[in-house]
């Protein structure tokens, strides 16, 4: 297989999302800290702020992990299977922010940690399958294999959320989790943070993968100029090193 | 077809011969009814009885994860899988071979484990036996569609007895959802809801055409 050509807008994309990664956070803590403190949950209200937008990017994340493997298999090039990887890996990351903030929420507002709820039952398994998908490709050796293996996986795993939706309703997990985005819920001063919320995990998201592709690209680089140096006659022999 | 009928008939032929998948999958279920119901003896009280239909799929889902590991643990000996990669045909045919002798395998496991089932929690599945085999036969197909294509993979990892479960379970809520509502419903009030019915039959579908489709990724080329 030829080396991924060197691919130099993401290392600038890198450091141009770090940039804007940084002005974003500063204007949404700012956002946060003024927001109004909501009259019936207290402060705690304000790890909406930040549950929400994660959860938002994690779904991301889930989604682009899906098309990268579509992508893969359509193509059969690297870089959609670098792309999927890096996508799942930060998707994980945010689900599992959701996941720790979600709890906080809940203990001060519901009263307990966890409710088998509709919608955190359904984040908890989407953790799950993507996390089965990481394992999956640590345990697959030839990189060939493990893209297509966690191709088909990641495809998979994303047909899978509608039933589990149904599926999980026709249980009984009815939500009592708050529609916070729907009816205008939100009070008032309460929808500025948010949006950008959304932003800054978006930015942070786009940030993260960006970082984490590059990194695989530099790996793949790494393997190759290894295999060359170790073939006889490939660029090197290891006495020359 | 054809591919669908000789990977079938071979499954079916080898099992025949050895018999080693039915008798683990057999003694299995057996063991895992018989320590659920130590875990969890049933009570009089109707919450209590209502966990019962959980806990025989329990038992359904952890003998097919084992015979669904062994389905493709024969193919990787002497380079078997490479030459079944290697018929003129489309792939899905395989998928549909093997999924197919799993799920013959896994009704009749799932026969002998409600009968045990039923003898040890004293849950009277005779009157509505034509409608639990109805749910159970989904719930199969559910199990054995998308677990056949998982087994094909976790197979050719390095950590294969384990990755199947990890690969299968998160993806199976649908599948034991349905399934165990429907049981539910059926050991409780006699009757078969609909609504867990279509679930089940969407989902089997669903997970029938991925898996003939993705089947084709799977293989080594």
């Amino acid at each position: 297989m030829p080396p991924p050509p060197p691919d130099r807008a993401i290392p600038v994309l890198y450091r141009a999302s770090a940039v804007t990664l940084g002005v974003c956070a500063i204007i949404y803590a700012l956002l946060v800290v003024n927001a109004p403190v909501d009259s019936v949950q207290g402060v705690i209200q304000k790890i909406l702020y930040l549950h929400a937008p994660c959860a938002m990017a994690a779904y991301l994340g889930f989604l682009l992990t899906a098309i990268g493997g579509g992508l893969y298999l359509w193509k059969r090039e690297e870089r959609f299977d670098r792309f999927a990887a890096s996508a799942a890996e930060v998707g994980v990351l945010f689900c599992t922010l959701v996941l720790v903030t979600g709890p906080i929420w809940g203990k001060g507002v519901w009263g307990g940690w966890w409710s088998w709820d509709l919608r955190l039952t359904l984040t908890l398994l989407l953790f799950l399958i993507y996390l089965s998908y990481l394992l999956l490709r640590s345990f697959t050796e030839s990189s060939e294999r493990t893209a297509r293996f966690a191709a088909v996986y990641g495809i998979v795993g994303l047909a899978v959320i509608p039933l589990n939706y149904l599926a999980i309703d026709l249980a009984g997990g009815r939500s009592i989790h708050p529609e916070n985005l729907e009816g205008g819920s939100l009070g008032a001063g309460m929808g500025l943070p948010f949006a950008m919320g959304v932003i800054t995990a978006i930015v942070a998201f786009s940030h993260l993968l960006l970082g984490r592709i590059d990194i695989a690209r530099l790996r793949a680089q790494l393997a190759e100029r290894e295999i060359e140096r170790d073939t006889p006659g490939g660029g090197g022999a290891p006495w020359d090193t | 077809m054809n591919v669908f009928l000789a990977v079938l008939r071979k499954d079916l032929l080898t099992e025949w011969r050895s018999r080693d998948r039915l008798v683990a999958m057999g003694v299995f279920a057996l063991i895992v009814v018989i320590v659920l119901y130590f875990a969890a003896p049933p009570g009089v009280g109707s919450e209590q009885r209502a966990h019962v239909p959980g806990l025989l799929w329990v038992a359904y889902v952890f003998a097919a994860v084992l015979g669904l590991n062994r389905a493709f643990a024969l193919e990787i000996e002497n380079e078997a899988l490479s030459g079944l990669a290697l018929v003129p045909a489309d792939r899905g045919w395989i998928f549909l071979g093997k999924a197919a002798a799993s799920l013959l395998l896994l009704l009749i496991i799932q026969a002998g484990a409600a009968l045990v089932f039923a003898l040890a929690f004293d849950v009277a599945i005779g009157p509505v036996a034509l409608p639990f085999a109805a749910v159970a036969f989904l719930g199969a197909l559910g199990l054995c569609s998308v677990g056949t294509l998982f087994a094909a993979i976790a197979v050719r990892t390095t950590f294969r007895e384990v990755m199947l479960p990890l690969l299968l379970l998160p993806l199976m809520v649908p599948v034991l959802l349905g399934s165990v509502h429907a049981t539910n419903a059926l050991l409780q009030e006699g009757t078969l809801p609909w609504s867990s019915i279509q679930l089940l039959i969407v989902t089997d579908a669903v997970f029938l055409i991925v898996s003939f489709i993705s089947f084709e990724y799977v293989l080594d080329d």
